[in-house]
C-alpha cells in the first residue's frame, strides 16, 4: 500500500504553533532516552507528521497521549528538535480531529 | 670478469625494530650479530625507531666518530625512508649515496608472519647484500639542469587562471591554453557556492580580471596543445591557435582541463520529461533568476531532488563527492528566496562532509525533509498532469512506500571526466580507472604526476569544489615555482653512463629505452650516449648490450653480483 505525502498536515500543525519535525535526523536517541519506553518511536511520530501521514498519526494516538513531556529526549537530542513542544501541537490537532 | 679487490671500508649497519612492525617477526639481534662478523662493518647496532630524531643523532654521531664511509639502515621500504637516512648521511658528511636502504619490513616482517626462523633468516641475507653494495658504492653527486622559467597551464577554468595568477605573482612567465573562445570554465556559469558563499561567476570574472593585469600571462583562448618536445625543465611545446602552431619553450607543465557534468539519458529516472532538470540546470536557474522559482512558465511550489543519479551503480561506482554538499546548498538557497517551497531530498546516503554538515542542517531548520532509499531500490518516477510523481521506499519511514508529486525534480548529477585523448597522448597523462587524471599520491603528492613536470588540478584529477579546485591550483603552481625559482633542478644521478670505449654501436640500447633517452652520436664510430635528463634508472639498456657497455650508477653490475654472492652465503643456524 502506497502513503501518499501530503505537507498539508504539517501546514496545518504549523498554524496551532511552531513546529519542526523535518530537523530531525532520525538517529534515535530519544527512543533511547524515553524514560516511559512508549510504543512508537518519537523519531517514527514527528516524520508520519512531516510525511503528513494521518492515518499513521491517528494510529499512533495512544502513544502521542501518554507521553510524559519530560523533555529527556528534548534535552538529549543533538539535532535540537523542541520534541515536547512538537507533541503538544500533535495532541491539540489530534483533539481537534476528534471535536470535528 | 673479476670484481676489483675493494679497498678497505668503514660501514655502520643499523637494524631497526620499527616498534614491533619488524621485530615481532624477525629476531633482530640475531641479525645484528650476524652481521656484525661481516668484513668492513665497525658498528652495527638495533634501534627501536632508527628513523626518530634520537637514533638519527646517534648514526650522525657515529659517523663522526667511527670515521664511516659506508650505511646501512634495514628497516622499511626506500619508498618510505630512503630520503631520511640520505638527509642523515649528509648530515654526518657523507655523499648521500654511500648509504643503502635493506627493507626487512615488507619483504621478511610483514611477508612472514608464520616463519620467524625464516624471516630472521632472510633478513640476515638481505643487509648482507645490502652490505656487499655499499662496500662498492662510490659517491655521486645530483645532475644539475638548468630550466625554463616559464610555465603552460593548459585550462583556463579557476584553478588553473589561479595557478596561473600565483605563478605570475613569483615571477614565473605563463603561457594560458583555454580551448573556449573565453576563460572561466564550469565556474563562471555558477551563482553562490558552498561552503564560502561566493559566487562562481563572481570568482571567475575577478580571476579573469587579475589575469589581465599580470603582463607575465599570456592567454592563449580557442587554442589547443598540439605537440610536447624536450627533457626535464626544457619543453619545447606547439599551441595551436586558429590553425597556426606556435612554439614556445616552458620547464613545466600544469594541466587544468577540468570535468565535464554527467548528463542523464533520456528516460533515466523522467530525464527528458517537463519538469526534470540535472543539478547543472538547476543551480543555472537559481543563478540566473530571482524572487520566487518558475520552471518551464510554472510556479513551482514544491521540489524533489533524487541523489547519486549516474554515480555509484554498476557503470560508474564512483561517488562524485561534491554533489551532495551542493544540492544540499541548492536547497537552502531555494528556501532562502521561497520560503513556502516544499522540498525533499531522497538520498541513499549523504556525504556533507566537514563544514558542509552544518548547511544539511540549516536546510532541515528551513524545511527540507529527507528520505533515505536503499541501493537497489531507486525511487520510481512518472508524469503526472503538470506534475512529477515520484514513488519511494523510505527506509528511515520503517521502508514504507510514499508517493510524492512534485513540480520540480531536480537529478543530483555528478562531475564526469572530460575526455580529451590528445592532450592524454600529448603528455603521456596516467589516466586512472574512472577515467580522471591520476596523481602520485592524493595526500602525499597531490599534483604532481608520474610524468616528470607535469602537474595536474582542480577537477581534471576528480571532482572537486571550486575552492578545492582552487586550492590544488595553487599546489600545483607551488610545485611548478619550486623548481622553476631556482633555475636549476636537482635530477637523481643513479642513471644509466656508457663505456664509450667498449661501445660497438649497435644501438640495441637505443630501442630498449622506453624513455627516448639514449641516442646514437654520430661519428666515425657511432657511439651510444645517455640523456641523464631524460634517463630514469630503470635499467632496461643494461643487459641487452652485447658489449657490456652499460652500467646503472649506484646498481653496477659489480655490486649486483657482490649482493647477490652475499646473499647466497651460508647462515648459521
Amino acid at each position: 500500500m502506497t502513503a501518499t505525502v501530503s505537507p498539508q498536515v504539517a501546514d496545518a500543525l504549523r498554524t496551532l504553533g511552531p513546529f519542526d519535525p523535518e530537523v530531525c535526523m532520525s538517529c534515535g536517541t530519544c527512543t533511547a532516552t524515553c524514560p516511559l519506553g512508549i510504543d512508537v518511536l518519537p523519531r517514527r511520530v514527528l516524520r508520519d507528521a512531516a510525511l503528513g501521514l494521518e492515518d499513521h498519526l491517528l494510529a499512533e494516538a495512544e502513544a502521542i497521549f501518554s507521553c510524559l513531556l519530560c523533555r529527556a529526549c528534548e534535552s538529549a537530542c543533538p539535532a535540537g528538535v523542541h520534541i515536547s513542544e512538537d507533541i503538544r501541537l500533535l495532541r491539540r490537532y489530534l483533539l481537534r480531529k476528534e471535536a470535528r | 670478469m673479476t670484481a676489483p679487490q675493494p679497498r678497505r671500508r668503514r660501514i655502520g649497519v643499523y637494524v631497526c625494530h620499527c616498534g614491533g612492525n619488524i621485530s615481532d617477526y624477525v629476531d633482530v639481534g640475531r641479525v645484528v650479530e650476524a652481521v656484525r662478523e661481516e668484513d668492513d662493518v665497525v658498528v652495527a647496532r638495533e634501534a627501536m625507531f632508527t628513523c626518530s630524531e634520537a637514533t638519527q643523532r646517534e648514526i650522525v654521531e657515529d659517523i663522526a666518530a667511527e670515521e664511516l664511509d659506508g650505511l646501512v639502515v634495514a628497516s622499511c621500504s626506500p619508498k618510505l625512508h630512503q630520503t631520511t637516512f640520505r638527509e642523515v648521511a649528509r648530515r654526518g658528511g657523507l655523499n648521500p649515496y654511500l648509504y643503502s636502504q635493506v627493507n626487512i619490513r615488507e619483504q621478511c616482517s610483514w611477508t612472514h608472519t608464520d616463519d620467524r626462523a625464516g624471516a630472521t633468516e632472510k633478513a640476515i641475507r638481505l643487509v648482507r647484500a645490502g652490505i656487499a653494495k655499499t662496500r662498492l658504492s662510490a659517491p655521486l653527486e645530483p645532475l644539475n639542469v638548468t630550466t625554463t622559467r616559464r610555465a603552460l597551464v593548459v585550462g583556463g577554468g579557476v584553478a588553473g587562471m589561479r595557478s596561473a595568477v600565483a605563478l605570475a605573482d613569483v615571477g614565473i612567465e605563463v603561457v594560458l591554453v583555454e580551448r573556449e573562445d573565453h576563460l572561466g570554465g564550469a565556474v563562471a556559469g555558477l551563482g553562490e557556492m558552498f561552503p564560502n558563499q561566493v559566487r562562481g561567476d563572481e570568482l571567475a570574472a575577478r580571476l579573469i580580471a587579475e589575469i589581465e593585469q599580470r603582463e607575465a600571462i599570456t592567454v592563449r583562448t580557442r587554442s589547443v596543445l598540439r605537440e610536447k618536445r624536450g627533457t626535464y625543465g626544457n619543453y619545447e611545446v606547439a599551441v595551436e591557435t586558429a590553425g597556426k602552431v606556435s612554439r614556445v619553450a616552458v620547464g613545466q607543465i600544469i594541466v587544468a582541463t577540468g570535468f565535464v557534468s554527467y548528463t542523464p539519458e533520456l528516460g533515466e529516472y523522467g530525464y527528458g520529461m517537463p519538469g526534470v532538470v540535472t543539478l547543472e540546470e538547476f543551480d543555472r536557474l537559481l543563478a540566473k533568476s530571482s524572487g520566487p522559482l518558475r520552471a518551464g512558465g510554472r510556479e513551482v511550489s514544491s521540489v524533489a531532488y533524487l541523489y547519486c543519479v549516474g554515480s555509484r551503480n554498476e557503470e560508474n561506482p564512483a561517488c562524485s563527492r561534491y554533489c551532495c554538499s551542493a544540492a544540499v546548498h541548492a536547497s537552502i538557497l531555494a528556501a532562502r528566496r521561497q520560503p513556502s517551497l516544499r522540498q525533499f531530498h531522497l538520498h541513499r546516503d549523504l556525504r556533507t562532509y566537514g563544514r558542509n554538515e552544518l548547511a544539511f542542517r540549516e536546510s532541515r531548520r528551513l524545511g527540507s525533509l529527507y528520505l533515505r532509499f536503499g541501493d537497489d531500490d531507486a525511487p520510481r518516477i512518472s508524469a503526472e498532469g503538470e506534475q512529477v510523481r515520484v514513488i519511494v521506499r523510505d527506509q528511515l519511514a520503517a521502508g514504507e512506500e510514499l508517493a510524492l508529486s512534485v513540480d520540480l525534480l531536480v537529478l543530483v548529477t555528478g562531475m564526469r571526466p572530460r575526455s580529451n585523448d590528445e592532450l592524454v597522448n600529448t603528455l603521456k597523462l596516467p589516466v586512472g580507472r574512472d577515467g580522471f587524471f591520476n596523481e602520485i599520491h592524493p595526500k602525499l603528492r597531490p599534483v604532481e604526476t608520474i610524468v616528470d613536470g607535469v602537474s595536474i588540478c582542480g577537477a581534471c584529477q576528480g571532482p572537486k569544489t571550486a575552492a578545492e579546485a582552487v586550492t590544488s591550483g595553487l599546489a600545483a603552481a607551488a610545485h611548478a615555482a619550486a623548481v622553476l625559482k631556482r633555475g636549476v633542478a636537482e635530477l637523481d644521478p643513479e642513471v644509466a653512463i656508457v663505456r664509450a670505449e667498449a661501445c660497438s654501436g649497435c644501438g640495441e640500447c637505443v630501442s630498449a629505452c622506453p624513455f627516448a633517452a639514449i641516442a646514437l652520436l654520430d661519428g666515425a664510430s657511432p657511439r651510444a650516449r645517455v640523456d641523464a635528463s631524460a634517463c630514469k634508472g630503470c635499467g632496461a639498456c643494461v643487459p641487452v648490450c652485447p658489449e657490456d657497455a652499460i652500467d646503472l650508477q649506484g646498481y653496477r653490475d659489480v655490486q649486483l653480483r657482490a649482493m647477490i654472492t652475499a646473499m647466497a652465503g651460508e647462515v648459521a643456524p
